[in-house]
């Protein structure tokens, strides 16, 4: 299997390295493979996503995301890498002046796809997160569990080949969290995309085999 | 209503900004007007006894435009009023040539007087006369009105960059976390600031259409009933058709300006 990510002796800092948040770690992961990230609060979790999506850069070692190493990449292919990330965050992130569908269509619009194709992509992933119905509703008008399955319907949309989740359920009742955690399960299964989640509990109910590493005191270590 | 609001926060500084680029065009071509006048109006007299030519006294001077000749017999004949025809030849023979000066820019006094000290070394001049006092305070008065004018433009337009950077804050305000998210998702700064280009573009054709549409009022109708007799006359220079595409263009200009600004200030700065 091809390695989607790949970190070597990664050291990822704050404050040009005054504060080491992750220290010389090492991990591999494969496309089509499911992990867990856990770790207690201020570990470095979110931290570690961020990296794997541009926004925090290595300060020392190798980190490779999709091909791109992170450390040297450009901002325009930052960009271009991003187009193919679907990335879920515990606060949503929706854009609040925009309906739930065009939230939804939000990569496809910016990768320039035709309004018909939008269209249509939209009434099927909505349909997915069982919000057919909500359509032209605007975020705020809708519950933490719906704004969130609109998130990971946004994060789906453009069937990318990984999707990085941030305490995807943190917010949420059991029956919005159950519908979260069976739609990233379908997109790795099924349309073979790496799934990166950070969390503070893995779900007691998960249906397919899945990594799962702990972050404590800057390492990261795979539990087996 | 809110999105009025919004929209009024940047069509008034942009309208005052452009008022006052109008202000610059229209207030230019009636000084220049008037500067014309003024110039065409005044003229050096130069008392000679020989014969003087343009190309001679421009060779000396190349402020000078032109040397206008004027008729002798006519000085004499004022000066010999009741008196016998032998007086009129006699004073005609002993007559020097009177010259009227005209000069190619409306001058300072020190110009004046150096042009003056020129001529004056030039033989066969006897006298000349640049009626300096009345020049001067005529001078002085255009000059205090244009610079008055001009520290009002300026006035006119720190206030408006103000209000537009006031209003750029609340554009990083209201789009910061749109153009974040779609940062997030790989959007390009063009598109992430695209919203916001459209919204500006629209306020920016408002605001030059509201301007034209007061200066062609102005020069329509509030000059045809205005005392100022410049004014009166001349109506033409208020607003011209080229003003129209001067403010689009300043104002498409500003509007760039502004959204590049805050799409800068709102891109994101990668950690580590």
């Amino acid at each position: 299997m091809a390695s989607i990510i790949s970190a070597t002796n990664l050291t990822l800092a704050y404050e040009k390295g005054k504060h080491i948040i992750i220290n010389d770690v090492t991990f591999n992961i494969e496309q089509g493979e499911f992990v867990f990230i856990t770790g207690p609060s201020g570990s470095g979790k979110s931290t570690l996503l961020k990296s794997l999506y541009g926004q925090i850069k290595p300060r020392e070692g190798m980190l490779n995301v999709g091909g791109f190493d992170m450390s040297r990449i450009k901002k325009k292919q930052l960009l271009q890498l991003r187009r193919n990330i679907g990335i879920v965050f515990q606060d949503y992130k929706l854009i609040n002046e925009w309906t739930v569908e065009k939230n939804v269509v939000l990569p496809l619009i910016i990768t320039g796809y035709s309004l018909d194709v939008q269209k249509v992509q939209a009434e099927k992933l909505l349909s997915h997160v069982k919000l057919s119905d909500q359509a032209n509703k605007y975020p705020l008008e809708l519950s933490g569990g719906e704004q969130q399955r609109v998130g990971v319907a946004r994060a789906l949309s453009k069937n990318p080949f990984l999707i990085l989740a941030d305490e995807p359920t943190g917010n949420l009742d059991e029956f919005s969290s159950g519908v979260v955690w069976d739609l990233l399960e379908n997109a790795c299964d099924q349309l073979n995309a790496t799934v990166v989640v950070v969390t503070h509990k893995i779900p007691t109910i998960f249906n397919i085999p899945y990594r799962h590493f702990i972050i404590e005191n800057g390492g990261v270590h795979e539990v087996h | 209503m809110k999105s009025i609001k919004d929209h009024l926060m940047f069509i008034l500084p942009l309208m005052a900004m452009l008022i006052g680029i109008e202000f610059i065009l229209v207030f230019n071509r009636i000084t220049s007007s008037y500067e014309n006048k003024l110039k065409n109006e005044y003229a050096i007299l130069v008392v000679s006894q020989k014969n003087l030519t343009t190309p001679y006294l421009r060779s000396i001077d190349d402020n000078i435009d032109s040397v206008e000749a004027m008729n002798r017999e006519d000085i004499a004949k004022e000066v010999t009023s009741g008196m016998q025809d032998a007086a009129l030849a006699a004073i005609m023979k002993d007559l020097p040539y009177f010259y009227r000066v005209h000069l190619t820019s409306y001058m300072s006094l020190e110009g004046l007087k150096k042009i003056s000290a020129e001529l004056k070394k030039v033989n066969g001049i006897l006298n000349v006369e640049i009626f300096g006092e009345n020049y001067h305070s005529k001078h002085t008065i255009f000059r205090l009105v244009k610079m008055l004018l001009n520290i009002f433009i300026v006035m006119l337009f720190i206030v408006s960059i103000m209000l537009v950077i006031k209003q750029m804050q609340v554009w990083q305000l209201a789009h910061k976390d749109r153009m974040k998210i779609m940062e997030i998702f790989g959007a390009p700064m063009m598109l992430r600031s695209g919203i916001l280009f459209k919204v500006a573009i629209i306020d920016a054709i408002i605001a030059t259409i509201l301007n034209m549409v007061i200066f062609l009022f102005i020069k329509s109708k509030w000059s045809q009933n205005s005392d100022i007799d410049f004014v009166k006359n001349n109506q033409d220079m208020l607003f011209n058709v080229s003003d129209f595409f001067i403010l689009f263009v300043t104002a498409i200009v500003i509007v760039a300006i502004s959204v590049f600004v805050v799409a800068i200030n709102t891109r994101e700065v990668p950690e580590g």
